[in-house]
């Protein structure tokens, strides 16, 4: 999973986005973009409906080629690389609106994202005989609290249980940089808490890029937040800074309420 | 929260009920096999083998058209395109080359990979009715192009293939001898249903489920998309050109209308009325309608009106087709039994 | 100078009106298999059938004795309650599944199959030929029309711009693009969606139809004649664009001329090559078609 990258000190940031842009007809959706991601760290973007936020992930996680601009991935050069080839790098992600295998049972959802971390030969044996990509999806079907729905189909779920699935989905690959796109989004109160328990539980093993809506949660789980508004990086820093940033306040609320 | 080893367990439990399913109803299927030679054998008329060979052959068709249809999800109506050419292959090998059918096999084979390399180039790009429509076309196309080439025969096809003898270990088949070529197609074909039915419990045959399921998750999975439906296409390629390579070894001849749509649209309904998904439907399907059109043939030459009726009425109330609907009651059942037996 | 104009007299122009003449109802024919897609989000694998049915019953209407200008009427609106009562009982059962595209693909492929074989049967196999309503050549600037295939010209091109017309000008033509937008909102808003679906499917099959008795004089009719134009018009449909009226016409314009300029240097076996390989090529470069839009199919 590590073939082929040069290494790198701990100096250089897990993701770097550098002018990235792209434009859909007239609406520029992201305009030149630059941030940085630390290793280890969970990083929000933030920002106001159409803000560009969802159409950055899909440029960082190659799901649309940029216009101009570049993602750099372990100081590596991944611009407009497919998503497989992503996830070979070790970049990995969920989905806003929930992109799971609806017909496919609950474990093989995961064992199929699991599967990729056999080796290749493996593809051509018979399932059962890959036990690491079976141990894994179990743990995580433990870590995710799905174990009573493990045979179900991934559509039978909860909305919630399948927003867990979502995120167990895109861990199950082991990447290092995990994109999480909305992973609250129509979660109950109590699941929201669950899940930024996790998110925080993961930070450790993991380095973390989320959007979210929640401003509140954001400013709770976060080290770093970049504010995106109308496709351009408004702001970015400690979530505290970010909060009292009178911009980002003009973003949120309309210019008159700066206070 | 459940312990360790636990879910797994489940899982491999639902998992192995629905192999043990399908393994039974292709069990059966061979056993129904040698039943139907045991009594054709004593009616003493070869022209029973021979109708019954045929459907294996076309079963064998039906089969590629499932293993894309019923795993990725992808409708190819130009299967004949494989068939007929494994047929003209097979039928120009042992004529003009050798009458050696592990050569008219092996050339076959290659040439089939060749050709659903190319096709899958071809159509991979487009999905849903727009693929089948790509397959559709190149079926007709290559129909077309065989119909006026002379050197194949043109409109007459090409004649006179021998008669020739199968060198297994051990024994030898002859396939003038009906009763011995039946059981030797049996076998020929229940061996690509097994192949293909192992391949659909590897891994890889996961990621084809997967496709069907959601093709646009699949590339976040870390999987080559293309590459998969291209290997899953050559597959499918591979077992129609093979089974169309039997074809003139039981007529003694192949024509145009081996590549034709009707043979491709029959595969598709035998596909379909038979059980899209189940690999061993197809066969089931293949004997059914094989038989129902001599049947009804009997009486009026009009069997495609019956069978097609057959058909749109089995997409509207039973689109899991013959072995889909008794699949999952026997599941259970299985399922159920080997629960209580195990610690 | 002289051999160009000559060229152009006896063997392009009449080349370019054939193009022109068949074209029309290959654009009826795609028509009507557009609108079908577009509108109703359903592949007609039937269509070429629905296509025969209108030959086979100007024939029978002809038989009878009734002239060929009045099946002309007729049969298009005899045509109309078949597609109603196939949409209705049929394609509608199938309508709401996940796979639609694939069942109602497969469920159009299965009524084609048994609507040729039942045209075997009642009509037996062999070829019907007609004869050509309108004899005669046009003479114009020293270059021969058939006068029938000049008909045939007008009558679809006055058909097409009707067609646009009631899709894009009339309130039912709004009623229908509304409830193939968004079914739910078209619903609510008081369209009876079902029927209008019904309804469009049978004014597709009806355009089917006509194309049928137009060009049943040129090209005889005979219980495989849809299979022979159903790869034609959905070629002109996909490289147009599914759904797009406007795509149909021009791409059936530039096709069949293609198609018919080509077959005067090439033999016509590898005509119907050459076009499945544009399409297949519009495909791969751009599978919306010239004027389409993705997210249909």
């Amino acid at each position: 999973m590590n073939a082929g990258s040069p290494p790198h000190d701990a100096d250089t940031p897990l993701l770097a986005v550098r002018d990235l842009s792209v434009r859909f007809g007239a609406l520029q959706a992201v305009d030149r973009v630059s941030f940085a991601i630390a290793r280890g760290r969970i990083t929000s973007v933030i920002g106001p409906n159409g803000a560009g936020k969802s159409t950055l992930f899909n440029l960082i996680s190659g799901a649309i080629r940029p216009d101009s601009g570049q993602v750099l991935f372990r100081g590596t050069d991944v611009t407009g690389r497919s998503p497989n080839r992503l996830l070979d790098a070790g970049l990995a992600r969920s989905f806003q609106i929930t992109n799971l295998f609806f017909e496919l049972p609950v474990f093989e959802n995961l064992r199929l994202a699991a599967q990729r971390l056999e080796p290749g030969w493996r593809a051509l044996l018979p399932t059962q005989r890959s036990a690491h990509a079976l141990r894994r999806a179990e743990a995580l079907i433990a870590r995710f609290d799905l174990a009573h729905k493990a045979t179900a189909a991934a559509g039978a779920l909860s909305h919630g249980e399948q927003r867990r699935l979502e995120i167990a989905i895109a861990l199950a690959t082991q990447p290092e940089l995990l994109l999480l796109d909305e992973p609250t989004q129509g979660m109950s109160h109590g699941d929201t808490a669950e899940t930024a328990a996790l998110i925080k539980s993961l930070a450790g093993e993991l380095t973390i890029l989320l959007i979210e809506h929640d401003v509140e949660l954001v400013m709770d789980l976060s080290d770093h937040v970049v504010v995106m508004h109308q496709g351009m990086k408004l702001a970015a820093g400690h979530p505290a800074a970010i909060r009292a940033n009178p911009k980002v306040q003009a973003a949120y609320f309309g210019e008159a309420a700066v206070a | 929260m459940a312990d360790a080893g636990a879910v797994i367990t489940a899982v491999r439990h639902s998992e192995q009920a629905g192999h043990r399913t399908l393994t039974s109803f292709a069990l059966a299927f061979i056993a129904l096999g040698i039943l139907f030679a045991a009594v054709a054998a004593s009616l003493g008329d070869v022209f029973f083998f021979r109708l019954a060979t045929e459907a294996l052959i076309f079963g064998g068709l039906a089969l590629s058209v499932d293993v894309l249809l019923g795993y990725a999800g992808m409708l190819s109506l130009g299967q004949a395109l494989f068939f007929g050419l494994g047929a003209y292959v097979s039928a120009l090998v042992l004529k003009n080359v050798l009458p050696s059918f592990w050569l008219a096999m092996a050339v076959t084979l290659a040439v089939g990979t060749v050709a659903g390399l190319v096709a899958a180039v071809i159509s991979i790009r487009a999905r849903g009715v727009y693929f089948a429509l790509i397959t559709f076309g190149l079926a007709q196309v290559v129909a077309k192009v065989v119909f006026n080439t002379p050197r194949l025969g043109a409109s007459d096809g090409i004649i006179g293939i021998p008669v020739i003898t199968i060198d297994l270990v051990g024994f030898t088949v002859d396939t003038g001898n009906a009763r011995a070529f039946f059981l030797f197609c049996l076998a020929f074909v229940m061996a690509l249903y097994f192949l293909c039915a192992y391949l659909a419990r590897t891994p890889a045959g996961r990621v084809l489920a997967a496709i069907r399921s959601n093709e646009d998750r699949v590339p976040f999975l870390g999987y080559p998309v293309g590459l998969v439906k291209v290997l899953a296409f050559v597959l499918a390629a591979d077992v129609a050109a093979l089974s169309g390579a039997l074809y003139p070894m039981l007529r003694g001849f192949v024509s145009p209308e081996l590549l034709y749509f009707e043979v491709s649209g029959n595969a598709v309904i035998t596909a379909i009325i038979g059980g899209m998904g189940t690999l061993i439907g197809p066969l089931y399907g293949s004997a059914l309608i094989v038989g129902l059109k001599s049947v009804i043939g009997s009486y009026t030459a009009h069997h495609l009106i019956v069978i097609g009726t057959l058909f749109v009425f089995a997409v509207i109330f039973f689109p899991q087709g013959l072995i889909g609907y008794f699949k999952r009651p026997l599941e259970r059942r299985l399922g159920a039994r080997s629960a209580s037996t195990s610690p | 100078m002289h051999g160009l104009i000559d060229a152009l007299q006896f063997i392009f122009a009449p080349q370019i009106v054939n193009g022109l003449s068949i074209g029309v109802a290959v654009i009826l024919m795609a028509l009507g298999l557009t609108i079908i897609f577009g509108l109703l989000d359903v592949i007609n694998m039937a269509h070429g059938e629905f296509y025969a049915l209108g030959a086979y019953l100007a024939v029978s209407l002809l038989a009878a004795g009734v002239s060929f200008w009045l099946c002309l009427i007729m049969v298009p609106v005899l045509m109309l309650p078949v597609g109603y009562v196939v949409e209705r009982l049929l394609i509608q059962r199938v309508f709401d599944r996940k796979d639609r595209h694939v069942l109602t693909l497969l469920l159009t492929f299965g009524l084609g199959v048994v609507l040729e074989d039942a045209f075997r049967l009642v009509f037996g196999p062999n070829t019907v030929r007609m004869d050509t309503p309108i004899s005669g050549a046009a003479d114009v600037f020293g270059m021969y029309f058939p006068n029938y295939r000049l008909f045939v010209m007008a009558i679809g091109a006055l058909i097409v711009t009707l067609t646009w017309v009631v899709v894009f000008r009339t309130r039912i033509g709004a009623m229908v693009r509304a409830a193939a937008h968004d079914r739910q909102m078209a619903s609510s808003l008081g369209v009876p969606v079902a029927r209008v679906y019904s309804a469009t499917f049978a004014f597709g099959v009806g355009l089917a139809g006509l194309a049928g008795v137009l060009l049943a004089p040129i090209y005889s009719v005979f219980p495989a004649m849809g299979k022979d134009f159903i790869l034609l018009a959905f070629t002109v449909v996909i490289v147009g664009g599914m759904g797009s009226i406007k795509g149909a016409v021009i791409a059936g314009i530039v096709l069949m001329q293609i198609q018919a300029l080509a077959s005067l240097y090439v033999s016509p076996v590898w005509t119907e090559p050459l076009l499945f390989g544009v399409m297949v090529l519009v495909l791969m470069w751009r599978p919306q078609g010239l004027f389409g839009k993705l997210g249909n199919g």
